[in-house]
């Protein structure tokens, strides 16, 4: 997809330039969060910003583990995770399949109440919600931030911009050779979705995975308690320890970068061939 | 000419795709909006029996100073992050998505902003940009400048510092999703360009763009409802200060529901924000409609 | 044929789903088989950093076999908005609530949420004289919905190396603000990294609010607040010569009072009588460099007798839908009685019963200062509470945090922060 034949010498040491410039200007914050990690909570905030600590406090990756229950609460938030990005990728797909390439009554209508839905943020509804999910007594319940993340209107608007770029005549095709929507959907649309699926899958991922609010309500029972939810235990009424906080949000960070340096290569595989030419 | 009967099939057919997500979505998050909507002519504090309210709410919302400066400073926002959001995102997708070198690398690093835990990285970007002592004044200072921008504690560059730190965190995401957009452009498009002799701008001018155009609807529709919808970063980076420079809707929200424990108040500053939203999503699809 | 294939299809994705969630999501709310023991749930935060939780729960059980307190932890951060939350709708599955602070308290006594504790107290014979007036202080019409169980008091601490550095004679236990003042800026010295600064001010409003309550003339609800305008003044002008750090500074870099003062960076700081059991802990720990440091009876204003402070009182209450009230309401009257307060008392943290036994134990504990004058500084005459009962409480609040930002950021004068003050709240009074 290059639409920059061949750059001179300078515009592509420019373009370097200005990448590396830009990756510092996004790393800094990390780089911050790493050098506080190992430090005592009485020196994380001192000016001038020492880089480097001088005395690196290697225990707050220790501490972490020990002074609140982080092994459970990272398996909570990854089996969470897991889940509701699974259903948000089979659930969004299917019904964008239909907003994009299908026609049926009220089709304009509904999409539009989708998008309307997102547009209210959570606090507005969160007491009625929450309600509601207690007298279904999925209130402590896992169930629950599952019920309330995986059915998102955003995945299906994503999805559905997507597919709106997939020619039509494919569809057509597969329907003139006898194949049902549901075979058209997983065989022809499922595949060529590789990249707004990776996509979706690496932002509900993330969107899960730091979700702090759904938790904090739902989940009051420290065994079933999330990682973001942790990370707020280290701030207490008297005091906090930036420290373990910060040694706590870089391992929280691993996971998610892994996940994303897997779908990377997703992002590469085009739409090679269509099988349409002309 | 399709017979009665299989216009019926077909429409079972859609249906039946968007069932499993319309379900479990109407049942866990439309009904309780629907509630949320009617709580504004309602009067409630979660605990007590419900009285009725009609329009009280929404008058007394004209005589609010914290709603009338939420309202402001949230379309303020808005406007800010939203084209510098979008424009910078763009930018960084189609230069990732050349033959650069280390690209996976690049494009690691600028989603770094976005998955980061906030509280790890509001408190870093508020250090940096420290009036007093942050690395930022510090340099502005050797540079020579005398007065420096009080950033988060300045009434007149609060909201700067939050359109700056949302531009930066957003950047990341929406650079995911151009990228996906730019993947599933036709490659013979530009080879059929290329044999036209146009040069890199034209390509982007009249191949990419528009090309892009579904996904830069997507992009324009989301950011702006994300906009309008923001509440942790301001949390985290000014809660609401200095006074109330930095409040923004979401916020007042929040005071309303969770502090003063006025549920139909909190609503009715709900549905305002929701008419909004709504209003400006349907300036924008009817914009893409006229484009197609 | 066509319909067939496609109801299958469509049978086994919704099987598929409906599967994966009945397989991962069965209630986690596992009810123990319920003999004859009754178990109580307990409304709280941050467990584990707080000391006194299970103590008072083991020596309860252990009176009283055939009861089990399980706690909840709803997190410091935003306990009563959670609280009021999980209380929402009529929900019978707390019994025991402690309640944070006054404006909590009164949302939650507007709501219902709280049992009506007079009869019980009637009945019990519990001794409200023992609270040093405080019960009178969250009475609502003559109905008290909490007990306090513990309370806390503003006192000055000082670093005491840092005083003796600078030969300047140590705080007193009888000063005035003028006095106070002085003295901060006598012990300014240094810059840069050596910088030492006489007096810190946390970025609670509280912190430099509340000098303004302390002789008993006005209150933090009244509407009208010129009255600030002295207290302002003079801690603004502090900020200004440098003698306490910038507040933009210090909010912005979330500047913990606590590192402060372990750092050795402030002489003398004013903050709650929370702070000591912190204090104590960290030099223990090693992990405060300030190792001699001792505290005085906060500074009053003249006319205003030594031994007045600031006070917030952590009380507890039994929720109104519990199905143990009684149950609930012994266990209160444990943690809040003699008994709970002495093991309160013994991790180092000031009950609300304050007698001489309680000062005694706390002023012995191994890292308390051993002068004299700390010890005396316990000994509090007259207590205002930081936030005052009242209705509109916390609307309030959200008008006086706001605008004392805008005053310390110097984004506006003192005389107008403080009419802007005054408007915003009178507009709460009378709606």
């Amino acid at each position: 997809m290059q639409i920059q034949s061949k750059g001179t010498r300078a515009a592509t040491t420019l373009l370097y330039v200005f990448l590396i410039l830009c990756s510092l200007l996004m790393l800094i914050p990390f780089l911050w969060m790493l050098s506080a990690s190992l430090k005592y909570d009485k020196d994380v905030f001192v000016f001038p910003i020492r880089w480097i600590p001088s005395d690196p406090k290697w225990k707050n990756y220790r501490e972490i583990w020990t002074k609140i229950p982080l092994g459970t609460f990272i398996k909570n938030s990854a089996k969470l995770t897991v889940i509701v990005t699974f259903l948000q990728l089979l659930t969004s797909s299917f019904a964008a399949y239909a907003f994009a390439k299908l026609r049926f009554k009220g089709r304009n209508l509904l999409f539009l109440g989708y998008i309307a839905t997102i547009a209210m943020p959570w606090q507005v509804y969160m007491v009625p919600q929450f309600i509601m999910m207690r007298a279904f007594h999925l209130n402590n319940t896992h169930l629950a931030i599952i019920f309330l993340q995986a059915f998102s209107a955003f995945g299906v608007f994503l999805m559905r911009q997507f597919y709106e770029g997939v020619p039509d005549e494919l569809c057509e095709a597969a329907r003139i050779d006898g194949m049902s929507e549901y075979r058209i959907w997983a065989q022809i649309m499922l595949p060529l979705s590789a990249p707004a699926l990776s996509s979706l899958t690496i932002i509900t991922f993330v969107n899960t995975w730091n979700d702090f609010l759904g938790p904090l309500l739902y989940l009051t029972r420290t065994e079933l308690k999330t990682v973001q939810i942790g990370l707020r235990m280290f701030i207490g009424q008297y005091s906090s320890d930036y420290g373990l906080i910060m040694a706590a949000s870089v391992v929280a960070l691993v996971p998610v970068i892994v996940v994303f340096l897997s779908l990377q290569k997703f992002f590469v595989q085009g739409v090679a061939n269509t099988g349409l030419k002309g | 000419m399709p017979s009665r009967k299989a216009q019926i099939q077909k429409q079972l057919v859609a249906y039946s795709f968007i069932a499993p997500n319309f379900l479990g979505f109407a049942i866990f998050t439309l009904v309780p909006i629907l509630f949320a909507f009617a709580l504004a002519f309602l009067n409630w504090d979660g605990s007590n029996p419900i009285t009725w309210a009609g329009l009280s709410n929404f008058k007394d919302l004209l005589d609010d100073d914290q709603f009338k400066a939420a309202l402001r400073n949230t379309i303020v926002y808005a406007a800010g992050t939203v084209p510098l959001t979008l424009v910078c995102s763009l930018f960084l997708a189609v230069i990732l998505n050349q033959g650069v070198r280390g690209k996976g690398f690049f494009r690691t690093v600028s989603f770094f902003p976005y998955i980061a835990s906030l509280v790890a990285v509001a408190a870093v970007w508020n250090m940096i940009f420290n009036p007093e002592k942050g690395p930022v004044n510090m340099g502005l200072f050797k540079l020579g400048f005398e007065k420096v921008p009080g950033w988060a504690a300045d009434k007149n560059w609060a909201m700067v510092t939050i359109i700056l730190f949302s531009v930066w965190k957003y950047m990341g995401y929406y650079m995911i999703i151009y990228l996906a957009g730019l993947q599933g452009i036709n490659a013979e498009l530009y080879e059929a360009a290329n044999l036209d002799g146009t040069n890199a701008w034209q390509r982007f001018r009249y191949v990419t763009v528009p090309q892009l155009r579904p996904t830069t609807f997507f992009v324009l529709v989301m950011l702006t409802i994300q906009c309008f919808k923001v509440y942790d970063i301001v949390y985290m980076l000014t809660q609401a200060g200095p006074g109330t420079a930095t409040l923004v809707l979401v916020y007042d929200i929040y005071n309303k529901a969770f502090i003063s424990w006025n549920l139909g108040s909190a609503s009715a500053v709900a549905m305002v924000l929701f008419i909004l939203v709504l209003a400006v999503t349907l300036l924008q699809f009817q914009g893409e409609k006229k484009m197609q | 044929m066509r319909t067939t294939k496609k109801g299958i299809v469509l049978m086994l994705i919704l099987a598929l789903v409906t599967g994966f969630l009945f397989a991962n999501g069965v209630s986690e709310t596992a009810t123990p088989a319920a003999s004859s023991t009754t178990t109580l749930k307990w409304a709280l935060w941050d467990i584990s950093s707080t000391t006194y939780y299970e103590p008072l729960i083991k020596a309860y059980e252990q009176a009283h076999p055939n009861v089990k307190i399980e706690m909840l932890d709803l997190g410091s951060a935003d306990f009563m908005t959670m609280l009021q939350t999980q209380l929402s709708g009529g929900d019978s599955s707390i019994d025991i609530v402690t309640i944070k602070d006054i404006p909590g308290y009164n949302n939650l006594v507007k709501k219902n949420l709280l049992m009506n504790l007079n009869a019980k107290i009637a009945s019990e014979n519990v001794d409200t004289s023992l609270y040093g007036g405080t019960t009178d202080q969250i009475s609502v019409g003559g109905n008290l919905y909490g007990i306090p169980f513990r309370s806390d008091f503003w006192i000055l601490y000082y670093n005491k190396a840092l005083f003796d550095k600078a030969g300047v004679a140590y705080p007193s236990n009888d000063m005035t603000l003028a006095q106070y003042d002085a003295l901060a800026r006598r012990m300014t010295s240094g810059v840069g990294a050596n910088k030492v600064y006489g007096a810190h001010y946390h970025t609670w409003r509280s912190d430099v609010q509340l000098f303004g309550i302390l002789d008993g003339k006005h209150t933090i609800v009244d509407g009208e607040y010129s009255f600030l305008k002295p207290y302002y003044e003079m801690i603004l002008n502090e900020q200004k010569d440098g003698i306490c750090q910038n507040y933009a500074t210090l909010k912005t870099s979330s500047t913990h009072y606590s590192g402060v003062f372990y750092n050795n960076s402030v002489a003398t700081m004013n903050m709650g009588s929370w702070f000591i059991a912190t204090l104590i802990d960290k030099i223990e720990k090693g992990e405060a460099d300030c190792k001699d440091w001792g505290i005085v009876k906060y500074p009053h204003p003249e006319g205003t007798a030594s031994g007045t402070t600031l006070g917030t009182i952590t009380s507890l209450g039994v929720s109104n839908a519990s199905k143990k009230k009684d149950a609930a309401f012994d266990f209160v009257k444990f943690v809040t009685g003699p008994a709970g307060a002495e093991i309160i008392a013994k991790t180092g943290t000031i009950p609300a019963i304050k007698n001489d036994k309680v000062i005694s134990i706390i002023s012995s504990k191994k890292g308390f200062p051993t002068d004299k004058a700390s010890a005396e500084a316990l000994k509090v005459t007259k207590t205002y509470l930081e936030m005052p009962l009242h209705e509109k409480a916390a609307e309030i609040e959200v008008v006086l945090n706001q605008v004392h930002d805008e005053i310390m950021t110097n984004n506006i004068s003192i005389d107008a922060g403080l009419e802007k003050m005054s408007t915003q709240v009178q507009k709460i009074l009378n709606k």
